[in-house]
C-alpha cells in the first residue's frame, strides 16, 4: 500500500515537472512602445492589489538592483522602488525593507542598464512601460512586468565606503586582548596535558 | 527542596559554553577571509571586532572555569541553551556593526533566526548588505543546520559522555558511530560533501541563467546553505523568485527535501542501505502529509483562479509548501501575497504543514514526522485493538533504521512533546493577534517562527512591536532546542536564586 502511494506521488510529481518544462509559453499579444500607461502603481500597490492592475500597461520606476540577467533575445532585471532607490549614494541611512517588481525585457533595451545596485553602488535608475502580470503565464505564475520601453533616468554610482578609525582602533585592540588570552589559555592547556 | 547549584557546576558549565563560543568566533574566519578577498575593509573590521570579541568570552571562560569534571546531563542541557544564547548575542555584532539593523534586538533577532534556520529577517536594504555578511548570514544557518554544538564538537572536543550529553542537550540524539566526535564529523562530512556538490551545480545554473561567474558562485554557495540548512536565507530581497527558473526551483527543492532528512537516514544511504529512504517512517509520513497540504492548496487556490494554468497553480502551491513542510522558507512569491492572493485555505494548509516540520535530528524545525507517524501508529493500534477480540494482542511497529515497536513510553514522549508545540504555536499567534494583527496572519507568522520555518505572511517587519520581535526569537528558540534545554537554563537560572 505504501509502495503504491509513493509510486503515484513520484508519478504524478514526474509528469507535473515534464508538463511544466514542455508547457507553451503564450505570445504576448501587446508589443511595441506605443501603448498608453494606466497609471503609475508602486510596487506596494501592485502586490496589495494585483487584480485591479493585472494585464494593464503602467510606468514603473525604480533602481536597478543586482545584475541584469539575459536569456537568449530578453533579460530579467529587478527595479528597486523603495525608499533607497530616491536616495543619493552617499546616503545610507535605513529606511526599511527593500520593494520592488520583476521586468522582463527586450535585451537590447536592458542593455541600456550599466550599473546594478549592490554593496559598493547605488544601480541606475529606470523608467519602464510595460505590461503588468500579477500572475504571469510565460513565467511560471510570478509577478513581473513585461516592458515595451525602458530608459535611464539616472546613472548609478559607486557608494562610497569609509573604514572609520575608531573601529580600527577598536579592532586592534580587542585582537590583542583575544591574543593574549589565547597565548595564555594554551600555555595552562599544555601544562595540563604534560600533567597528566 | 530545590538545590543550589554549586561552585563546580558553574566552573563545568562555564568552561564548555567557551568552548562553544570559541567555534562561534572560528566561524568568523570565513566571513572575514571574503571580505579581505574582496576589498570590503569596513566590513572586515566588523568580523575582526566581532570574532575577537568571541574569543576573549571563549577563552576568558575557560581560563575562569578551570575544572577536570564532565559534565553531566542537566549541565549538558544548560551550556546547549546557554551557548546558543551567548552564541546569539555575539553573533549579532557583525550585523549591528554593518548599519543594516535598525537595533541591537533586530540584529538578535536576525542571528537567532539564523542559528535555528527560520529565515525571518529584519535586516534592513538586504539589497544593497556587502558579501561579508551575505556570507555570514548564510553560515549562520549552514551552521546552526548542523548544530552549533555540532561545529563545537567537531574540533574542539574529545569523545567522553559529556560531550554525547551536549549533543543530546542540542536535540539531537541520533548516534551514528560509536564516538559522539565522530558522529559529529560524519554529519560535517556528509553536509560539506553535499555543500561542494550542490553549491557547484547552483553556480552553474545561476551562471547559464545570466548571472556574472562570481555572483553566481556565491549565490550558488549561499543558496545552497539556505536549502540544505532549511533555513530560507537568500542574497537578495525577491528570495528564490529573484533566479525566475522552474529548473533552479526543481534543484532547490532537492536541496531541501535532503536537508530535512534525519542524519541517520542520509548516514544509511551512505553506507548503501538505499531501501532506508523509502522504508522509513519520516520519508513516508512527510510524502503523506506533504500530499494532503498540497492538495488542499491546490484546491483553494484553484478555486480563485488566480493561476493562468494548471502547472503554474501547481508549480506554486507545491514550492511554497514544500519549502514551508520542511521548514525552509524558500519562497517564489511575495509575502503578502499569500493574504491577497492566496486566502484564508491555502494559508491555512501552509501553517499545518509548517507546524508538522520535517524529520528529527535534521536541519529542520516543527513538531516531526517522526513523531506524527508515531502518534498516527499508536492511534491505528488503538482502533485494530477496539476491532479485535479481547483476546487478541496487537503490536503495532514503525521502521526508522530498523523496525521499532510503538508502546507506551515512546508514544507518550512523542505526544509530551506533540502538545508542547501546539501549546507554543498557539501562545505564539494570540501574542501576534494581541499586537492587533489579524488571527490568522498571527497564527501564520507564530508557527512559521516557532517551527524554523521562515515564510512570512507580512508581519514580520523592522516595524512590528518590540514585544513580537521578543516572543518570535524565544519562540525560535525554543523550538530549534525542542524545550528541554532552554527549560533547564530557565531551571537553572531559578536555581540560582531560590535554591538552598
Amino acid at each position: 500500500m505504501r509502495r503504491r502511494v509513493l509510486r503515484v506521488l513520484r508519478c504524478a510529481l514526474l509528469a507535473a515537472t515534464l508538463a511544466g518544462l514542455v508547457w507553451p509559453a503564450p505570445v504576448l499579444a501587446a508589443t511595441g512602445a506605443t501603448l498608453a500607461s494606466l497609471g503609475s502603481p508602486s510596487s506596494g500597490d501592485l502586490v496589495e492589489h494585483p487584480a485591479q492592475w493585472d494585464g494593464k500597461v503602467i510606468d514603473f520606476q525604480g533602481e536597478a538592483v543586482g545584475e541584469v540577467m539575459r536569456r537568449g533575445d530578453s533579460a530579467w532585471l529587478h527595479l528597486n522602488d523603495d525608499a533607497y532607490s530616491r536616495k543619493a549614494a552617499d546616503d545610507i541611512a535605513l529606511a526599511g525593507y527593500n520593494a520592488g517588481q520583476a521586468v522582463w525585457a527586450p535585451s537590447e533595451l536592458a542593455a541600456q542598464v550599466k550599473i546594478c545596485g549592490d554593496y559598493s553602488h547605488r544601480g541606475d535608475l529606470v523608467h519602464v512601460v510595460g505590461i503588468f502580470h500579477a500572475a504571469c503565464p510565460e513565467h511560471g505564475g510570478d509577478m513581473d512586468i513585461h516592458a515595451v520601453k525602458l530608459e535611464v533616468v539616472l546613472p548609478g554610482s559607486p557608494i562610497a565606503r569609509a573604514v572609520s578609525g575608531v573601529r580600527a582602533a577598536a579592532a586592534a585592540a580587542l585582537s590583542l586582548v583575544a591574543a593574549g588570552l589565547w597565548l595564555l589559555w594554551r600555555r595552562r592547556h599544555r601544562a595540563r596535558g604534560r600533567a597528566a | 527542596m530545590i538545590i543550589q547549584p554549586r561552585r563546580d557546576d558553574h566552573l563545568v558549565i562555564g568552561k564548555y559554553t567557551g568552548k562553544v563560543i570559541v567555534g562561534v568566533g572560528l566561524l568568523m574566519a570565513v566571513p572575514l577571509a571574503l571580505s579581505l578577498v574582496l576589498g570590503e575593509w569596513s566590513v572586515a573590521l566588523d568580523f575582526v571586532i566581532s570574532s575577537a570579541a568571541c574569543f576573549i568570552c571563549g577563552f576568558g571562560l575557560q581560563l575562569l572555569c578551570r575544572t577536570e569534571r564532565d559534565l553531566g546531563w542537566g549541565h549538558a542541557l544548560v551550556v546547549a541553551a546557554g551557548s546558543w544564547l551567548i552564541a546569539t548575542l555575539l553573533g549579532a555584532l557583525p550585523h549591528s556593526l554593518s548599519g543594516h539593523e535598525g537595533s541591537y534586538l533586530d540584529a538578535v533577532f536576525d542571528v537567532m533566526s539564523g542559528y535555528t534556520t527560520t529565515g525571518l529577517y529584519l535586516i534592513q536594504d538586504l539589497d544593497h548588505v556587502s558579501n561579508g555578511l551575505n556570507m555570514w548570514r548564510h553560515l549562520l544557518t549552514y551552521a546552526g543546520g548542523q548544530g552549533i554544538i555540532v561545529v563545537a564538537l567537531t574540533f574542539l572536543f574529545r569523545g567522553s559522555p559529556g560531550a554525547y550529553r551536549l549533543y543530546v542537550g542540542e536535540g539531537k540524539d541520533e548516534r551514528l558511530l560509536p564516538n559522539v566526535v565522530q558522529t559529529a564529523r560524519a554529519i560535517w562530512i556528509v553536509s560539506l560533501g553535499y555543500l561542494a556538490v550542490g553549491g557547484l551545480v547552483l553556480a552553474a545554473m545561476g551562471w547559464a541563467l545570466g548571472q556574472t561567474p562570481l555572483r553566481a558562485f556565491l549565490h550558488g554557495v549561499w543558496v545552497f546553505m539556505g536549502a540544505w540548512s532549511t533555513g530560507g536565507f537568500a542574497p537578495q530581497s525577491y528570495n528564490t523568485m529573484w533566479f525566475h527558473s522552474l529548473a533552479y526551483e526543481l534543484v532547490t527543492v532537492a536541496i531541501f527535501v535532503a536537508g530535512s532528512f534525519n542524519f541517520a537516514l542520509h548516514w544509511a544511504v551512505w553506507s548503501g542501505n538505499r531501501k532506508e529512504l523509502r522504508r522509513n517512517l519520516e520519508t513516508v509520513s512527510f510524502a503523506v502529509t506533504l500530499s494532503l497540504t498540497v492538495l488542499v492548496a491546490t484546491v483553494a487556490l484553484s478555486r480563485l483562479g488566480i493561476y493562468p494554468d494548471a502547472v503554474n497553480l501547481f508549480r506554486k502551491a507545491f514550492y511554497q509548501l514544500a519549502s514551508g513542510h520542511t521548514t525552509t522558507g524558500f519562497s517564489t512569491i511575495y509575502s503578502r501575497a499569500f493574504v491577497v492572493q492566496w486566502g484564508p485555505l491555502a494559508m491555512l494548509a501552509t501553517t499545518v504543514a509548517m507546524a508538522i516540520g520535517a524529520s528529527a535530528c535534521s536541519t529542520a524545525g516543527g513538531i516531526k514526522g517522526m513523531r506524527v507517524g508515531v502518534i498516527t501508529a499508536g492511534f491505528v493500534a488503538d482502533i485494530r485493538r477496539m476491532i479485535s477480540p479481547e483476546s487478541a494482542l496487537i503490536r503495532q511497529r514503525v521502521h526508522h533504521l530498523r523496525d521499532i515497536l510503538v508502546d507506551s513510553p515512546l508514544l507518550r514522549s512523542a505526544l509530551t512533546v506533540t502538545v508542547a508545540y501546539l501549546t507554543l504555536y498557539g501562545l505564539v499567534a494570540i501574542v501576534g493577534a494581541a499586537c492587533g494583527y489579524d488571527f490568522l496572519q498571527a497564527a501564520f507568522e507564530g508557527v512559521s517562527a516557532a517551527s524554523n520555518t521562515g515564510l512570512s505572511c507580512g508581519v514580520t517587519a523592522p516595524a512590528m512591536p518590540v514585544v513580537l520581535k521578543v516572543v518570535y526569537t524565544l519562540a525560535m528558540w525554543l523550538g530549534r532546542l525542542e524545550f528541554m534545554s532552554v527549560l533547564a537554563l530557565a531551571g537553572y537560572a531559578y536555581a540560582m536564586v531560590r535554591g538552598r
